[in-house]
């Protein structure tokens, strides 16, 4: 082959990939007009509002209550430690005396979650109802959603968990990748989720779990009448996670 | 050109003793493995801050080592240059067994092996660079099977057409390759810049990986080979590595000009001994110091001086391959831009990471059953021709 005849031919299967590739975005766009229907019959979207102004620094209720009802594996070494939901400590760089305040950390379930759309196999998603859950039965544990997630809000299992205190929730395995899942388990039951319960018998109330597609729901009143931060939401994964006083 | 592809003998002690230390090298590998399913991926030296480590390494790189092939196969297959021939099988078979290095890298990486070779197909996700990146290995794994079967059946026509896909498909690994971190949200990945770079460091490294091969395997059996076809394989390596130079550069000065991601940037390029890696391995051992050997007239026209240049290349883009892996990894996704995160109970700012042992032997694993192949191939396949003489 020649130059010319290498050039001519280059240049057709770029014109090929690259409608291909054209083909590829539109048919995998995640929200494809006709494709936008919600098939939950109560079309209901669950956000979270946190209010850092009712939280107290030293309480950590919220913490314990998600590992005792999701079964979160504790083994005291912060390289292996799972947290769903943690605490931490915010300063700004210049003023390293201030003491800074913490603030509640944990699973954004974005509306447009990086971690969904990286998952080789489908095991990370969004359900209708907003929620992003890991199927540990379909997890292959390529570790590849712990890398897309911005928030540092996804863990893997290292370790086979011995601890099992609520045997209503299945065992952790080890090998699967890890978040907060919002008690989907309990939501579904019409129970709030561990956290938010601890919280309000703590008498903080710091957390709300609602309807954000509910105008009338707790969460939305907040978020209308607040003045809420997300974290970064300018990376356009739409965290649903609201934050009051942050 | 008439050339005849032979096997090799292999009845000396020095190919007994390679086969069977590297079929030991497999077996300490598979027990590794075997140990990590066992007792779970904490015993490798990844944590929940760094759940990449030597494995991904290991599997980007050996991926990279597959592009001989792409510049062999170019040459010969698309551009006719003749005198490259007597490599193409070689070229082809070594490509085949460095993806399925590859392959076997990320597959013991895997936290549920059981899983891959079901969950995969099944959920397939077209939108995961994960999913993709397989299928254009495995894609490419069989088209160096079509490949070896066109050449070593001597046809003339398929071969062509072979080759000329191999030769975008090898394009198309490789950017995937790159996609799977470029496209990433971590601040030191993130780049429309990182799948050419991948092609480009790739190209150097296969084209190195070649350059020894050859050299090596030509002397030890005793077969003649012009020294005008390695220089001119040296000269092209010379002028990829300039492409590879040039696309560090742009990257990391883009990175240190733009103020949102200086911090990291100063980061990735003094920050720690993946600095040191940088620095020495990747720059002055795996570019500058090579560069200067091709270019230079006398050592540039030795095919010894080449051989060393071509050494020193392979282990430099092993270092690139691991700044490229690590670094992104240790340094943290910036969740409260300006402000300082401290944690109770997540290491929260610069994550720590040392390698462990057992990820070594898995490493170390792989190597030995892609080597071992490769040694039994020399004997079981015509893969080297009796000799490689320059077109006059």
């Amino acid at each position: 082959m020649d130059r010319r005849d290498f050039i001519k031919t280059a240049g057709g299967a770029f014109l090929l990939a690259s409608s291909g590739a054209y083909a590829f975005r539109v048919l995998t766009a995640p929200s494809a007009g006709w494709m936008d229907v919600d098939f939950t019959p109560s079309g209901r979207k669950w956000g979270m509002v946190i209010d850092m102004n009712k939280c107290r620094e030293d309480c950590t209720a919220c913490l314990q209550a998600c590992r005792e009802e999701n079964n979160v594996a504790f083994v005291n070494d912060d390289r292996y430690d799972i947290h769903w939901i943690r605490k931490a400590r915010l300063q700004y760089k210049e003023e390293s005396e201030n003491p800074g305040k913490s603030v509640i950390l944990l699973c954004n379930h974005c509306d447009n979650p990086p971690c969904a759309q990286v998952c080789p196999v489908q095991a990370t998603y969004k359900r209708h109802d907003g929620i992003v859950i890991v199927d540990h039965h379909r997890c292959i544990g390529c570790r590849y959603c712990m890398i897309a997630c911005p928030y540092n809000a996804r863990y893997f299992n290292m370790k086979e968990s011995e601890e099992w205190p609520n045997k209503d929730f299945p065992k952790r395995s080890h090998g699967v990748a890890e978040a907060c899942n919002l008690c989907a388990h309990r939501l579904d039951a019409g129970k709030m989720p561990a956290c938010v319960e601890a919280c309000a018998r703590q008498g903080c109330g710091a957390l709300y779990v609602g309807d954000l597609n509910d105008h009338s729901s707790e969460v939305s009143r907040l978020i209308a009448k607040s003045a809420v931060k997300r974290i970064r939401p300018d990376l356009g994964t739409e965290p649903k996670v609201y934050y009051i006083g942050l | 050109m008439d050339i005849q592809f032979e096997s090799i003998e292999g009845n000396s002690w020095t190919y007994r003793i390679t086969l069977i230390v590297l079929a030991a090298f497999t077996v300490i590998g598979f027990l590794a493995t075997l140990y990590v399913i066992d007792k779970g991926i904490w015993v490798t030296g990844m944590t929940n801050r760094i759940p990449w480590g030597v494995q991904i390494v290991m599997a980007v790189y050996y991926i990279g080592l597959s592009a001989g092939s792409l510049v062999i196969s170019g040459l010969y297959g698309v551009f006719g240059k003749l005198e490259y021939k007597p490599f193409a099988r070689i070229a082809v078979y070594i490509a085949m067994l460095f993806l399925i290095a590859g392959l076997l890298s990320i597959l013991t990486d895997q936290g549920r092996m059981d899983r891959v070779f079901i969950q995969p197909f099944v959920h397939f996700n077209l939108q995961s660079m994960f999913s993709i990146n397989p299928l254009l290995y495995s894609g490419h794994i069989l088209i160096c099977v079509i490949y070896l079967w066109a050449l070593f059946t001597e046809r003339k026509k398929t071969t062509k057409v072979v080759a000329t896909l191999a030769f975008g498909w090898a394009f198309c690994v490789h950017s995937g390759t790159g996609a799977i971190f470029g496209f990433g949200a971590r601040m030191l990945y993130e780049s429309p810049l990182l799948p050419a770079a991948f092609v480009a460091a790739a190209m150097a490294s296969g084209t190195a990986l070649m350059i020894i091969t050859i050299v090596v395997l030509f002397r030890i059996t005793n077969r003649h080979v012009d020294d005008a076809l390695i220089l001119w394989l040296g000269r092209f390596l010379a002028i990829i590595l300039l492409v590879v130079l040039y696309f560090l550069f742009m990257e990391n000065a883009y990175r240190v000009y733009v103020v949102e991601l200086r911090e990291a940037a100063l980061y990735y390029l003094f920050g720690g001994w993946h600095a040191i890696l940088f620095w020495f391995g990747l720059i002055i051992i795996g570019c500058c110091i090579p560069m200067f050997i091709l270019f230079r007239n006398k050592t540039g026209n030795s095919v010894r001086w080449v051989l060393i240049a071509s050494i020193m290349v392979v282990f430099g883009i092993l270092c690139e391959r691991y700044v490229i892996v690590l670094p992104g990894l240790m340094h943290p996704p910036e969740m409260f831009p300006g402000m300082l995160v401290t944690g109770t109970g997540v290491p929260e700012g610069i994550a720590p990471y040392s390698l462990s042992v057992v990820e070594v032997l898995q490493a170390l694993g792989v190597f030995g059953a892609i080597g071992f192949l490769f040694v039994w191939g020399l004997k079981a396949f015509k893969l080297l021709p009796n000799e490689a003489k320059a077109l006059v």
